[in-house]
C-alpha cells in the first residue's frame, strides 16, 4: 500500500485491522449496487440484506467457487425439503427448524466429500460464511409459501447474480486502493441513493414485460 | 430507440407507482383500511356498497379450536384478512354427500365435513385448519404478521361469464384516482389460477373501454397477448360487461369511502345480487396497462389536479376521456334504451297488483297485446269474466257502427275501449284495459288489448307504440 488516508492509517493506529476498515467502507458500495440492480434493472432478490450478506460471505471464503457451491447446495436442499415435508403438514417455524437441520447435515457431508475428493479448500471455508447461507434459507422458503417455487428460484438466481457482482466490485484492486486513498469518497453513495430514490423511470425489465404495449403507443 | 424512451413516459412503472402516486396519494391509515379486508368491507358496507357477506373469522387458535365447521355453507371462500395479489385464498364450491351408511345411522355426532374444491379435489376440516393455522402464523400477510382468517360468502356467477371463467368468479378491476375511473379490466380465472382472477396467479386480463364496458385486447398471466380463452375459440375481446355505470359508480364511491386517493377496485357481479364490491387495492398492479395495450402514466397525469365534485361526475369525465375505441354507447347518442327481442318487463294492474314476465318485442304488431290469464292477475277479474259472457265473434258484429259496438260491451267494468285487430291469422274484435308496463326502467303507461295466448309462448307481445323509446338489437 503506497497511498494511505491518514484516516484509515488512524484507524490502524487504534487496532482496528486493514480488513475490517475497508469491509466496512465497503457496505456502503454493495448496498447502493442492490439499490441500483432494483430501482433501474428491476431486478428484486431477496430484499437488500440477504444479497449483501451473500456478497459478504463470498468475500469471507478463500475461493469464490467454494461459496458458490455451498449457496447452490443450500437452495437446492431447501427446495427439496418442502417436497419432503409437504405431506407432513406442520407449522411454519419447525418446518424451517427442519429444513435448516438438514442443511447443516448436507453441508457437513459436503465438506467431507471435498475433503475426499482431495478439494482441501472447500473444508477450510471459515464457518461463519457457511451459516450465514445456512440462514439465508428461511427467505428462500417464506418466498416459497408465500410466492410459489418458480418465484423462490428466480428470486434465489437474482440474489445470486447480484452477490456476484458485488463479490467482484468489492475485490476489483483498483476500488479497493482508491477507499484505502479517499475513503471519504464513499459519501458520493449518499447523494447515488438519494437519486435512486427520486428515480420514477421505467426499470429495465419493465421494458421488457412491457413490449408489446409500447409498440402499441404512438 | 429515442421514440421508445418517449414513448415509455407514457407507462406506469413501479418506480413511478410507488413514488409518484402510492406515496403522495394514499395516506397510512387510508392504506391500513385498505389492507385489513375486514375492516374496509364493514366501511364499504357502511357507505351503502354491497360487499360479499361475512360468514365467520378467526382471530386465534383457539378460536380455530373452538370452530363449528358444520356451520359453514357448501360453498365459501376462505381468506386471509391482510393477503395480498391473490395469496392465500381458499375457495369451496361444494359439500361432499354424506354416505348413505352415515346418515341412516342417525348418530349424534355429525362426521366432520368435507367440501370440494374448484379441481375437484376434496378438502377435509383438517386441511381447512392447517390452512387456516398458516394464515394465522401471517404466512400470506404483508410483512407476515400474525393475522386473521375469515370466511366469506362465496358469489355466483353470471351466465355471461359462464363461457370464459374456469371455476371461480371474473372480476373487474377498475384504476381510480382523484375521483376518475381511469382504466378498467376484466380478470377472468383460469385452470392455472386455480379459480383466482389474479393475474399474478396466471389469470387473464381483459381490457375494457372505459366509455362502453365493451372488452378490447387480453393478456394472459403476466404478459402473453392473446386472443381466444386458451384451449378454446371464445374471442376475449367484444364482450360487453353489463352495469357498466354502476361498475364504474362503485370504484368511485369506494375511493371516496377509502380515502386513497389513488387505487384498484375490485367490483364482481353476482347472478343475484348485481355488482358486488370485492376489495379495494392499495396498490394496485401494472399488468393493466399490457391488457389495454396502454399507459396509465399518461392518463393519470392527464387528470392530476381535476376538481371533481361528485361520483357520477366523475365517472363522465373518466368515459368520456378515456374510452372510445369501441364505438360510443349508442343508448347515450341516441336517448334511446337498446333491447333485445325478448325482455323481462313489469306490468302494473289495478290496485298496485304487478307481474314480472318475460314479454316478445313484437314491431309487427301496432298495439301490445296481454294474455287474459294475465290480465286477471293484474287484477282485471271481472273484465275477463263479462267479455267472457259475450260471445260474439268478429264475423258476428262486423256489420256494426262503432257506438252500436261499444253498446254490447260497455258495461263491462274497466274496460278501456274496443278495437279491431287484423292479424296474420284474420281480424279480431278485442277489449283494451289501461295497465303500465316498465320496461328496462322505463315507465310506460298504456292502453293494451285482450286475447287468449294460452297456447302462445310469451303471454304478452309488445307493440310498436310502446317501442317509441327503445331500439331493438336482435343480438342481445
Amino acid at each position: 500500500m503506497n497511498n494511505v488516508s491518514p484516516i484509515i492509517s488512524f484507524l490502524m493506529q487504534q487496532g482496528v485491522p486493514l480488513d475490517t476498515v475497508i469491509l466496512l467502507l465497503m457496505l456502503p458500495v454493495i448496498v447502493t449496487l442492490i439499490a441500483f440492480f432494483r430501482q433501474v434493472v428491476g431486478i428484486k432478490a431477496f430484499g437488500i440484506y440477504t444479497p449483501a450478506i451473500v456478497t459478504f460471505a463470498f468475500l469471507a471464503v478463500p475461493q469464490l467457487r467454494y461459496g458458490v457451491i455451498v449457496f447452490i447446495s443450500v437452495i437446492l436442499v431447501g427446495m427439496l425439503m418442502r417436497f419432503a415435508l409437504k405431506g407432513l403438514r406442520i407449522l411454519y417455524l419447525p418446518r424451517v427448524a427442519i429444513t435448516l437441520s438438514i442443511i447443516a447435515f448436507s453441508i457437513l457431508a459436503l465438506l467431507s466429500l471435498g475433503g475426499y475428493m482431495q478439494r482441501t479448500g472447500l473444508a477450510s471455508v471459515s464457518i461463519f460464511p457457511i451459516l450465514i447461507m445456512i440462514t439465508i434459507v428461511e427467505k428462500f422458503v417464506a418466498t416459497q409459501i408465500e410466492k410459489g417455487n418458480k418465484t423462490a428460484i428466480i428470486l434465489a438466481v437474482e440474489t445470486l447474480v447480484i452477490s456476484l457482482v458485488g463479490y467482484y466490485l468489492a475485490s476489483w484492486p483498483a476500488l479497493v486502493r482508491g477507499i484505502v486513498a479517499f475513503p471519504w469518497m464513499i459519501l458520493i453513495t449518499i447523494p447515488i441513493n438519494i437519486f435512486l430514490g427520486k428515480w420514477d423511470g421505467l426499470r429495465l425489465t419493465e421494458y421488457m414485460r412491457f413490449k408489446d404495449v409500447l409498440k402499441n403507443l404512438k | 430507440m429515442f421514440e421508445e424512451f418517449k414513448n415509455a413516459r407514457k407507462l406506469l412503472g413501479l418506480n413511478a407507482r410507488n413514488l409518484d402516486y402510492i406515496r403522495p396519494y394514499n395516506k397510512k391509515k387510508a392504506k391500513r383500511l385498505a389492507d385489513d379486508k375486514i375492516l374496509s368491507k364493514r366501511a364499504l358496507k357502511k357507505g351503502g356498497i354491497p360487499v360479499p357477506k361475512l360468514l365467520a373469522k378467526i382471530k386465534s387458535a383457539e378460536e380455530l379450536e373452538n370452530f363449528d365447521w358444520t356451520a359453514l355453507p357448501s360453498t365459501f371462500a376462505l381468506k386471509p384478512n391482510r393477503g395480498f395479489g391473490g395469496g392465500g385464498i381458499l375457495v369451496v364450491y361444494g359439500r361432499k354427500k354424506l354416505s348413505r351408511k352415515i346418515v341412516q345411522a342417525e348418530t349424534q355426532d355429525m362426521p366432520d365435513p368435507v367440501w370440494i374444491k374448484s379441481d375437484g379435489s376434496k378438502v377435509t376440516v383438517q386441511d381447512l385448519k392447517s390452512h387456516i393455522l398458516n394464515i394465522l402464523d401471517g404466512a400470506f400477510s404483508l410483512s407476515n404478521l400474525p393475522d386473521v382468517a375469515f370466511f366469506e360468502e362465496r358469489l355466483t356467477l353470471l351466465k355471461l361469464f359462464k363461457p370464459y371463467a374456469y371455476k371461480g368468479i371474473p372480476d373487474i378491476r377498475v384504476i381510480v384516482f382523484n375521483r376518475i375511473p381511469v382504466m378498467a379490466m376484466l380478470r377472468l380465472p383460469t385452470r392455472e389460477s386455480g379459480g383466482k382472477a389474479n393475474l399474478q396467479q396466471g389469470g387473464i386480463g381483459v381490457g375494457i373501454d372505459l366509455t362502453s364496458g365493451v372488452t378490447t385486447t387480453a393478456v394472459l398471466g403476466k404478459g402473453k397477448i392473446i386472443d381466444y380463452v386458451p384451449g378454446t375459440r371464445m374471442l376475449l375481446s367484444g364482450i360487453r360487461i353489463p352495469y357498466w355505470k354502476d361498475i364504474l359508480l362503485l370504484a368511485v364511491k369506494s375511493q371516496e369511502i377509502s380515502g386513497m386517493g389513488f387505487l384498484g377496485a375490485d367490483v364482481a357481479i353476482d347472478r343475484e345480487r348485481g355488482p358486488v364490491f370485492l376489495e379495494i387495492n392499495a396498490r394496485p398492479g401494472l399488468g393493466i396497462q399490457v391488457a389495454n395495450l396502454a399507459g396509465l402514466r399518461e392518463r393519470l397525469e392527464r387528470i392530476k389536479g381535476l376538481k371533481i365534485k361528485t361520483a357520477a361526475r366523475g365517472v363522465r369525465v373518466g368515459r368520456d376521456l378515456f374510452g372510445g375505441e369501441v364505438e360510443e354507447e349508442v343508448e347515450d347518442i341516441s336517448g334511446r334504451k337498446v333491447i333485445g327481442t325478448i325482455e323481462k318487463i313489469k306490468l302494473i294492474g289495478r290496485d298496485g297488483k304487478s307481474v314480472e314476465v318475460e314479454a316478445k318485442i313484437d314491431t309487427g304488431a301496432g298495439f301490445t297485446s296481454i294474455d287474459i290469464d294475465l290480465a286477471q292477475q293484474l287484477g282485471f277479474n271481472d273484465t275477463v269474466t263479462e267479455y267472457q259472457k259475450i260471445e260474439a265473434t268478429y264475423k258476428d258484429i262486423e256489420h256494426l257502427s262503432k257506438q252500436e259496438r261499444w253498446s254490447i260491451y260497455k258495461h263491462i267494468p274497466h274496460l278501456e275501449s274496443t278495437l279491431v285487430i287484423n292479424s296474420a291469422s284474420g281480424s279480431t274484435y278485442r277489449p283494451t284495459i289501461r295497465i303500465t308496463v316498465v320496461m328496462d326502467g322505463v315507465v310506460i303507461p298504456t292502453r293494451v288489448t285482450l286475447i287468449n295466448r294460452a297456447h302462445l309462448k310469451y303471454p304478452i307481445i309488445i307493440g310498436k307504440r310502446n317501442l317509441r323509446k327503445f331500439l331493438i338489437d336482435v343480438n342481445k
